[in-house]
Parts: C-alpha cells; structure tokens; sequence
C-alpha cells in the first residue's frame, strides 16, 4: 500500500512538473520565441548548400 | 486577460520588430486548457515528426522547410479572440490539416532521391499541382497522390509571410516576367533553386488558371521529364466551364489522365475506391451547404478563415480520398449546430455582414479574423468557398460509371478560384450580387489580387454594379504572396481609411487597427 501510495504521489508530481513548464512555455510563447531565434542560422545554412540552379 | 469575447486587446500581444507575440491569449480557464491540450497535441506531432532522421535530414536540405518553424504560431493567428465552438472548430480543422501535412511532408522524404530513396514507394507515387483537383485520383486507392508545391509554396506562405519571397526573386533572375501571379512563380522558382523533392512514378499537371500558372507548368515539367526522367500528363480542363459543349472534351481529358496513371503505374482505376470517396465528397456538400445556410441567418457559426482555409483544403486537395476530413466535417457540424441553437457570436459585436470576393492575400489568411474583431466585420462567405454543390453519383452501375467521368470532369472545371476567374461574366460578377442578396449582406470586401490578370479586367464593372445596388464596396489591393509590394498593414490600411471615412465608423478594438507585424512570421 504504502509502494503504491508512493508511486502515486511520484506520477503526481511528475504531471504537475510537466504541466507547470509545458504551461509556461505555451503561455509565454517561448516556443515561438526558441525557433524565432532559430531561425537565421537555418537560412545562413541553406544559402551555403550548392544548388543545380537553372531554368 | 478574460473569459468574455473581446475583452481583451489583441493588439497588445504583437512587440515591434519582432518575428513573434508575447504571450499566448488568457481565454477563461476552460478555454485556455483546451488550446493548450491543442497545443500539446501539435508539438507531440510536430516531434514525432522530428523523430525520423530522414525528415531531419530534409529539414537541412530545404529551405521551404524553415517555415515550419511556425506551425503553431499559425494556429494562434487563426484562433485570435475565439472562444467556445469557434474556438474547437477551428482546431479541428487546423489540427487535421497540421497532420495532413505532416504526413506529405513524411511521404514526399521517404521517396525522395535526395532523402529517403524509398524507390519501391516513389513507384506509386503520382505528383499533383498544388492548385489542381484530385477527383482524378479518387479511384487509385493504393497510390499515394503527392503535391511538392503544397508543402513548399502554399502551406510556407500560411506559415510565413515571406515564404515565398526568396523564390519569387530566384525565379525572376532567371528572366521570367515579374507581372504574373506570384504563387505560379514562387513554385516555378523553387524548381528553378533545385529545392524540390524527386519522386515519383509520373505526375499531372492542371491548366490551372492564369498565364502564371502555366509558364510556372512549363518550367517544372521540363525538369521533371528532361532530368528526373518522371513523366507529366497534362490536364487541360475547359475554361468556359457552364457551356455544355465542352463537357464531352472535358470527360475524355478525364479519360485520358486515368490512363496515363495507369501506363505509368500498373495499377488499374478502382470504381469501388472512387464511389466510396464520392459519398464522401457529397457529405462534405451536404456539411458545407448546411453552414452556408446558417450563415444567411444572424447567427453565422462557420465563416471566416474557419470556411475559406478548410474547404480550399477539404474540396480541392482531399477530394472524398482520406476519411479522417469526413469526421471531421461531423463534428464541425455539431459544434456549429450547438453554437447556433444558443445563438452565440463569435466577436462581441456584428456590425456588417460581409461578402469576401476575389483572391485573397495568402500571406494574410488571418485578415478574415482581424476584420471580425477590430471592426465587426463578419465575413458570411468567400469566393473561394463558393464551389459546386453538385451531387456526384454513388451507385455502382454502368451508366453512373459513365456520369462519374463527368463528375470528375466537372469537380476539375470547377476547382477553386478557376471556377470564378474563369468561366464567364456569371460566375465572377453576377454571382457575386446574387450571394450578397442571398446572404443578406450589407457589405462587399473585393480583393484586388494585383497580378491577377482574369479579375482585374473587371474592376470597374464591379463598381458599377455595387452603385447600381447602393451596397459599400471596398478593394483591398494585395500581391498574393509577396508582402514586400503591399504589406499586412498597407492591406489593413485601405480597410481602416474606407471605415472611417466612407462609413464614418470608429473600431471595436482599436489595438488592432496598426499593427507592428511587418518582421513577424
């Protein structure tokens, strides 16, 4: 009983952990601010890709 | 921060100079953990998505694929001020569409040469135009129907305004013209920057509808069969589409694209494949008539971009063949039913009932919900939303099997935006006085794509019929898909300057009437 209590409580705090930070990154938007900032690498980096460029 | 529509200033969450807002909406707590459960599911697909090296491994290759960085954020432009069904309608279609997506995105690497190499699968892959009906797929169900330029071109620019940019200027350096719709050219030039996928057993081509269209055809058809060795059949539908004279030609073009697939394919045009996606393609109808009916009442549940991006996707690119869409058109219907039997609104206040007619800016899908909520414009339906409501045959006998080619025949005339650009006087300009009676509008909001040749011939025949009428008319000038000839804003402007001075109106939100959004996505 006292194993499965604990195991309850583990899994509890797991979700509220998981739900704090994923809130907080969905209200935030900091997803969007992450790959925001992303972003410009990636566009230097395809400009650097050879390409058979033609009509 | 409340649970009431409209108590919020949207326009607050916009920072200038910056790619993206800064925090999400507070919508009331029921409806802000029902978008945050939205936004989990979109991040587990988006990560499963990450998950197989070979779609991280294109994610490098191709510049398109940077735009995907935004999904989300697309989601919350669309879902700006929403609350209850409005809310849940319009994550059920943007949900489905975001793994709709991901699965072409998936499907196109795996057969790619550059990428996954899967030559076994790419032999049943059969390419499509990105602005093509598929209705001449819905009997191959063992093939899988592929569009590149979806992904590269269409979906970019929902994404991110500038999506396109960058090709457009590729394409015009290799010396085609700068006069022609630029989503034609943005795909022309993505050929032309060898940033396409190759795949495929063979594809078809649509004479979509403008003299873009088909220089952009040209020029990807000649990489795909000169170098890639990938076959292209090209389906030249009538344009004069209501003459009865031309249906016998258009039912033989059908005739022939089937068996070029075929040939090309082994596999044989199944009739119980296509009269199951044909039952399919009725109940979407049956669902889409039963919304427009409801927005002739005072209480419109399914408009905006909640109609226009969700037909163009359900009509044109699904076309009966994926019966996820079909649950999908269900619960739509249910939540519009439950939202219309409590008469609910989806702004705070309805001032104009609105007829949207032309091309509208692709870079700027989410104007239908701005116009709502800063100035109680509600937008009934559009021009692109306004397809056939023919109902196909679904018995199997042989003379139905005989109607269906010309089913198909018609659903490919009539494709979206070709089925009023082109056509005839009737379907652009008298239609349009006839929806706006039958709508009960007060209010016509005409886009004047500026590269579009087909519409803009008839600007003045336009004017003249709304005068003739005594109904406001107001053109919004745009390019499409290049926000550097006519930004969000310059769109927003022209808005804003007829409210105020013709209609001598001030804003519901005001917030929301100059928005600092030219570097966002």
């Amino acid at each position: 009983m006292t194993t499965f209590l604990l195991v309850l409580k583990i899994i509890a705090i797991v979700l509220v952990v998981f739900f704090v930070l994923t809130f907080t990154v969905y209200f935030f938007n900091l997803d969007m601010k992450l790959t925001a900032a992303i972003e410009p690498w990636l566009l230097k980096h395809y400009d650097k890709i050879d390409r058979d460029q033609h009509l | 921060m409340a649970k009431q529509i409209g108590a919020d200033r949207l326009g607050d969450f916009y920072k200038e100079g910056s790619r993206v807002r800064k925090r999400r909406e507070w919508r009331g707590f029921r409806d802000t953990m029902y978008d945050y459960s939205r936004w989990l599911w979109i991040m587990m697909t988006l990560g499963k998505f990450v998950m197989k090296p070979r779609n991280v491994k294109a994610m490098f290759r191709y510049r398109w694929m940077a735009n995907y960085l935004a999904v989300p954020m697309m989601v919350d432009r669309h879902t700006q001020g929403l609350r209850g069904e409005y809310l849940r309608i319009c994550h059920t279609e943007q949900d489905l569409v975001i793994k709709d997506v991901a699965n072409l995105l998936d499907s196109l690497f795996r057969g790619d040469r550059r990428i996954g190499n899967d030559k076994k699968f790419s032999d049943k892959v059969v390419l499509v135009d990105e602005n093509e009906m598929t209705a001449v797929m819905m009997g191959f169900p063992d093939l899988k129907v592929l569009s590149r330029e979806t992904p590269s071109t269409y979906v970019s620019v929902l994404l991110n305004q500038r999506a396109a940019c960058h090709y457009i200027d590729v394409a015009q350096e290799f010396g085609l013209a700068g006069d022609v719709c630029p989503m034609p050219e943005a795909e022309a030039g993505v050929s032309i920057d060898d940033d396409a996928p190759i795949l495929g057993a063979c594809a078809i081509q649509c004479n979509t509808t403008c003299d873009g269209s088909l220089l952009g055809n040209g020029v990807i058809s000649q990489r795909l069969e000169k170098e890639n060795g990938i076959p292209v059949f090209q389906l030249a539908a009538p344009l004069r589409h209501r003459e009865d004279d031309v249906q016998d030609y258009a039912a033989q073009e059908i005739r022939n694209a089937i068996a070029f697939v075929e040939k090309h394919t082994g596999h044989k045009w199944n009739w119980d494949a296509y009269f199951e996606c044909a039952k399919r393609v009725n109940y979407f109808t049956k669902c889409r008539q039963e919304w427009l009916e409801m927005n002739r009442t005072p209480y419109p549940q399914v408009f905006g971009s909640n109609l226009a991006l969700y037909t163009e996707t359900n009509y044109m690119a699904i076309c009966g063949r994926i019966p996820a869409f079909e649950k999908a058109d269900a619960k739509i219907t249910k939540l519009a039913r439950q939202a219309y039997a409590k008469k609910k609104m989806a702004a705070k206040e309805y001032r104009h009932r609105a007829i949207v007619w032309g091309v509208q800016s692709h870079y700027y899908m989410d104007f239908l919900v701005w116009l709502l909520n800063c100035w109680g414009i509600v937008p009934l339906t559009d021009m692109l939303s306004m397809v056939s409501t023919k109902e196909l045959v679904t018995e199997d006998t042989p003379e139905n099997r005989e109607q269906a080619i010309y089913d198909m025949a018609w659903l490919t005339e009539n494709m979206i935006m070709r089925n009023r650009t082109h056509g005839g006087y009737k379907v652009l300009l008298d239609e349009l006085w006839e929806f706006v009676e039958m709508f009960n509008a007060d209010m016509v909001i005409l886009w004047e794509h500026m590269s579009c040749k087909a519409l803009d011939g008839m600007h003045g025949m336009f004017e003249e019929k709304a005068r003739e009428r005594g109904i406001p008319l107001v053109w919004v000038s745009h390019d499409l898909f290049d926000p550097r000839i006519i930004s969000r804003q310059g769109v927003r402007d022209q808005i804003n300057s007829f409210m105020r001075t013709v209609m001598q109106e001030e804003p519901i939100d005001p917030s929301l009437e100059v928005l600092p959004d030219d570097q966002s996505w």
